[in-house]
């Protein structure tokens, strides 16, 4: 009696384990990418793409929308032991996992690759995923942070679209211009800007103003220098009103409001192209950053990394070589999501075709030279998440920037010490 | 017959339990091999000078038991004598009282959100024609906790059935006996009713305590994530961040050491103020 | 208390009474109504400045786009499946630890009481971390498996109780009898104490579905594949795709509250109409 119910249960659950799908079956190659719809439909593309061209691989497309969660995912993923053979990432969260060796290095098959040398890259994005000049990701972009306007908006009001001499100054007064209370109902219904106040947000201004961010052993966001970008920044919120205050952000964020056609100003890298062009409402295009004491802009590149627990290795270095291929990359810049990371793709039309919106794409190319980007460090993820928090204290008028950024600087401080 | 149940509750529970205080002593990532640290991980936990996440979060969750389980059992208490009685439409009333329980966790925390929506929510746009003050709600740390508050004593469901079982098993010849001696409603209330039902308000009590601290991590997950500047950084979310985000699973493990030790010292004070009022039962 | 009171007087008390009910039910009902309403809004349109109890134009499309903006219908399909299987493995292992524990003498019976009430205490808080370890040991990680198996335990004491005081009311006669004509226990357990816990066994199914279905931190911590995801996290993942855009997310929320809201309105019978409270709850 007792026997037949003891075997029972145990059928039970061997049936429940084995019959319940497993992510990762012995066949395909799973490859695991962020991004909104629109994105994904460009890695959908891609995937397409290469299963007709190598019809005996099989690849499993793994979609998280967000980046917060995406990084909760991969971490999950790799503790979890199975973790997907191919995964997209963001060069700031890459050192903390490369350095725990999360990652097969891709050095050696590039240099067997037939298709694709280290010299057909820009050197930038390649270093940011290289540890020790050793190439550990292959990266698929040389995006980085720019202003989004609408043209509609700004013909409205009569003001000249941002160029490439833009200042601090002109910008503050634009988007003034264009802060509208519409139905003057007391409330403002059109922002001249918006942008999430995050760290990697304010970070090109305090490169612009003449600030290095951090050191060996700490943040230096408490000098004079970068206090004053930190400050201006702040100023958009706090002193000139021209972005949404807490309350607003929290009830229709920024995004929303630039793809609704009620904010004039946004700033972000290029991953919103594809999302953009599914905008029929208005027309739209792209600038460079308002110009500070120099042009400095902030990097943006994910890569395709090889997990060092793939049993696919081979497999999924054939479909990462394909991706980053001339042929890959074209496809995938022709969704708009990329600014490519070989040189001879992104000089050519498929990316900078004025007729493929944005009609800047140039823009993203001259900006290059003046790219620069946050240091390689094993807890930089933590340490930004401190940032952030702190910049939103003082974005949204609960703290002076001082305070907060005294408060981020002592508070990441451990983490620089800290011996991972 | 009791071998699955007590066999599942051994793996599901109680080695996840011991395994959850051994972990607390180890520095473990997941990844790499495990380590010994002894008390490194408490001290880390507690005395970090500069990074005071687990006081202000567990400043937070204290704060949310303290104002929400009080304001849940007392609305049960009051809801399950209300509709202790017989009558038409008496089955649909207790059952919309329990209607919010049933929600889902994940869609109840986004239709709070939308309900506490400060520029477009229901509740603010009632607020401002009213002609009262409409706060950021969520996005004012002075307000946001409240918003949890306010979710988890809409979901009053199981307490108040438990308090309305605990009311019927009251026998009706106490009250027609009290009745009878020229007792009014209030002492009948006082000196029958409480009595007979205080062991099911201290269960009730000790289940939300306990309950409470733990529930609010989807709404949180969903809702927060902690902002604005961890004003709603609720213990089980920061548990979670410190093991799945940051994958420091000894700490993570340490905080829930602590949790499980702050939770039944609240149980403890609790037991202690309501002492003998747990002595007398019903059968 | 005067034996006879005004007819007047008796039906003011009767009206009073059914409109402060009405009131409060109508509060406990009204998250549900605004979360419906503003479904149906139109993405994208400046938000209301006043409440829309019914927004125009009406657009059910909202609930065909959240069908295309992720693969909604397959979350939906994993979560019936998952709910599903965990139901009749629960009612099998929950209601044959509740009979074991009929049979069982009064000690016996009171200290799996204790283990019941101690594990119901056990904050699950306590045991995400280890089980995750032990899970991803056990080769559990990304399936449905891991999702369902507290179902082997009878996915909460409660339930166990639940059984227990159900298979407890039964007479001992029939117990008596059915030993007599030589039955085994098992038997015993299928033949007579099931047939006669029906009500029981609705409401176990009801709760156990409603529990699984709506379960969002164990999909968060083991789902990695998408065509696995359940719909709390599918719910999230929308969120992520469109964080502020409200009438999609409440439409995706309708679509998780409906099925919950329909079990339930089968369900509050057993539990919440008038005389049969002591018939779940036992003395």
């Amino acid at each position: 009696m007792r026997n037949r119910l003891i075997n029972f249960g145990l059928l039970m659950i061997v049936l429940l384990t084995s019959a319940c799908g497993r992510g990762n079956t012995t066949e395909p190659v799973t490859f695991m990418v962020f991004g909104e719809p629109a994105e994904l439909k460009a890695y959908q593309d891609l995937v397409d793409a290469f299963q007709k061209l190598s019809t005996d691989i099989a690849i499993e497309l793994i979609h998280i929308p967000s980046q917060g969660d995406y990084r909760k995912r991969l971490t999950a993923d790799l503790v979890g032991g199975a973790p997907a053979d191919v995964v997209l990432i963001n060069y700031r969260n890459f050192s903390g996992l490369a350095l725990k060796n999360a990652f097969e290095p891709l050095g050696p098959y590039l240099e067997k690759s037939s298709e694709i040398k280290y010299e057909d890259f820009y050197a930038l994005p390649m270093r940011a995923f290289s540890i020790n000049d050793q190439v550990v990701c292959i990266p698929q972009n040389i995006s980085s942070l720019v202003t989004y306007y609408n043209r509609d908006l700004f013909d409205v009001a009569g003001i000249p679209y941002p160029n490439d001499s833009w200042t601090w100054d002109d910008f503050i007064s634009a988007a003034q211009a264009l802060t509208l209370d519409t139905n003057q109902d007391g409330s403002i219904d059109q922002f001249g800007a918006g942008v999430e106040p995050d760290f990697i947000r304010v970070a090109p201004f305090i490169w612009q103003n003449g600030g290095k961010l951090s050191s060996e052993r700490t943040l230096t966001l408490t000098d004079p220098l970068e206090l004053e970008a930190v400050q201006w920044f702040v100023d958009w919120q706090v002193k000139y009103h021209i972005v949404p205050g807490a309350v607003e952000e929290k009830a229709e964020s920024s995004e929303s409001r630039f793809m609704n056609g009620r904010t004039a100003i946004y700033f972000n890298s290029r991953r919103l192209v594809p999302t953009l062009r599914e905008i029929t409402a208005f027309d739209w295009d792209v600038a460079p950053l308002p110009v500070g004491g120099s042009e400095f802009t902030i990097l943006h590149s994910d890569a395709y990394c090889l997990t060092a627990a793939s049993q696919h290795k081979e497999a999924a270095w054939t479909f990462i070589e394909f991706v980053n291929s001339v042929a890959g990359q074209t496809i995938i810049a022709q969704t708009g999501r990329t600014v490519p990371s070989l040189i001879q793709v992104a000089e050519s039309d498929v990316f900078l075709d004025p007729k493929a919106k944005p009609e800047h794409s140039r823009v993203f190319i001259d900006v290059i030279p003046y790219i620069l980007r946050l240091p390689q460090q094993a807890n930089w993820s933590d340490i930004e998440e401190i940032c952030n928090e702190e910049l939103q204290r003082a974005f949204y008028g609960n703290a002076t920037v001082t305070e907060a950024m005294q408060s981020a600087v002592s508070r990441a401080l451990p983490l620089f010490t800290e011996n991972e | 017959m009791l071998t699955p149940y007590l066999l599942g509750a051994a793996l599901l529970v109680g080695v996840p339990a011991l395994l959850s205080l051994v972990l607390a002593f180890i520095r473990y990532d997941g990844i790499s091999a495990p380590l010994w640290v002894g008390w490194f991980n408490f001290r880390i936990v507690l005395a970090n000078p500069v990074d005071l996440l687990f006081p202000i979060s567990l400043y937070n969750t204290l704060y949310f038991i303290i104002l929400a389980v009080p304001i849940r059992v007392l609305s049960a208490l009051a809801l399950a004598l209300w509709l202790n009685r017989r009558g038409r439409g008496v089955g649909l009333y207790r059952a919309a009282v329990y209607l919010p329980t049933i929600i889902p966790d994940a869609a109840y925390a986004l239709i709070w959100m939308w309900i506490f929506n400060p520029l477009y929510g229901p509740l603010n746009l009632i607020l401002t024609a009213l002609g009262l003050p409409a706060p950021g709600w969520l996005a004012d740390a002075e307000f946001a906790k409240l918003v949890f508050v306010v979710m988890a004593a809409f979901q009053i469901g199981e307490g108040f059935v438990v308090l309305l079982a605990g009311l019927q098993n009251i026998p009706p010849e106490y009250y027609a006996a009290a009745a009878v001696d020229g007792g009014s409603t209030w002492q009948q209330f006082r000196y029958i009713t409480l009595p007979l039902l205080a062991p099911w308000l201290l269960l009730l009590t000790l289940r939300d305590i306990i309950l409470s601290s733990q529930n609010i991590f989807t709404a949180n997950f969903i809702m927060t994530n902690g902002d604005p500047y961890y004003s709603t950084l609720f213990l089980p979310l920061l548990i979670y961040e410190e093991a799945f985000d940051r994958m420091h699973f000894g700490p993570g493990s340490a905080m829930t050491v602590l949790l499980g030790i702050v939770t039944a010292a609240l149980i403890g004070f609790a037991l202690s103020s309501v002492g003998n009022w747990g002595e007398t039962d019903a059968d | 208390m005067p034996i006879k009171q005004s007819t007047t007087r008796r039906t003011a008390r009767a009206v009073g009474f059914h409109v402060v009910s009405i009131l409060m039910s109508a509060l406990f009902v009204l998250p549900l109504i605004w979360m419906f309403a503003a479904s149906l809004r139109q993405p994208g349109l400046p938000p209301p400045r006043t409440i829309e109890w019914l927004p125009s134009p009406l657009m059910w499309s909202n609930y065909v786009r959240v069908f295309q903006i992720l693969p909604l219908g397959r979350y939906v399909l994993n979560s019936l499946f998952v709910a599903g299987a965990a139901v009749p493995v629960t009612l099998i292992t929950a209601s044959l630890a509740g009979f074991a524990m009929a049979q069982l003498s009064r000690r016996g019976q009171d200290r799996l009481m204790f283990l019941s009430v101690i594990l119901l205490i056990i904050p699950t808080t306590a045991v995400w971390l280890a089980r995750f370890i032990l899970f991803r040991g056990l080769g559990l990680f990304n399936t449905h498996a891991a999702l369902i198996a507290p179902s082997i335990m009878g996915s909460s004491p409660l339930f166990v109780l639940l059984f227990f005081w159900s298979f407890r009311r039964i007479p001992l006669e029939l117990y008596e009898a059915a030993r007599m004509d030589g039955a085994s226990p098992l038997s015993i357990w299928w033949r007579v104490a099931l047939p006669l816990s029906a009500s029981t066994i609705v409401v176990v199914s009801i709760l156990t579905f409603l529990l699984y279905w709506g379960d969002f931190v164990t999909p968060l911590f083991y789902l990695k594949s998408q065509t696995l995801y359940t719909l709390p996290v599918g719910l999230r993942q929308l969120q992520e795709l469109d964080r502020t855009n409200w009438p999609l997310l409440l439409s995706g929320s309708v679509v998780m509250t409906l099925p919950a809201v329909l079990l339930f309105a089968i369900v509050q019978r057993f539990f919440l109409q008038e005389n049969r409270l002591t018939g779940i709850y036992g003395q």
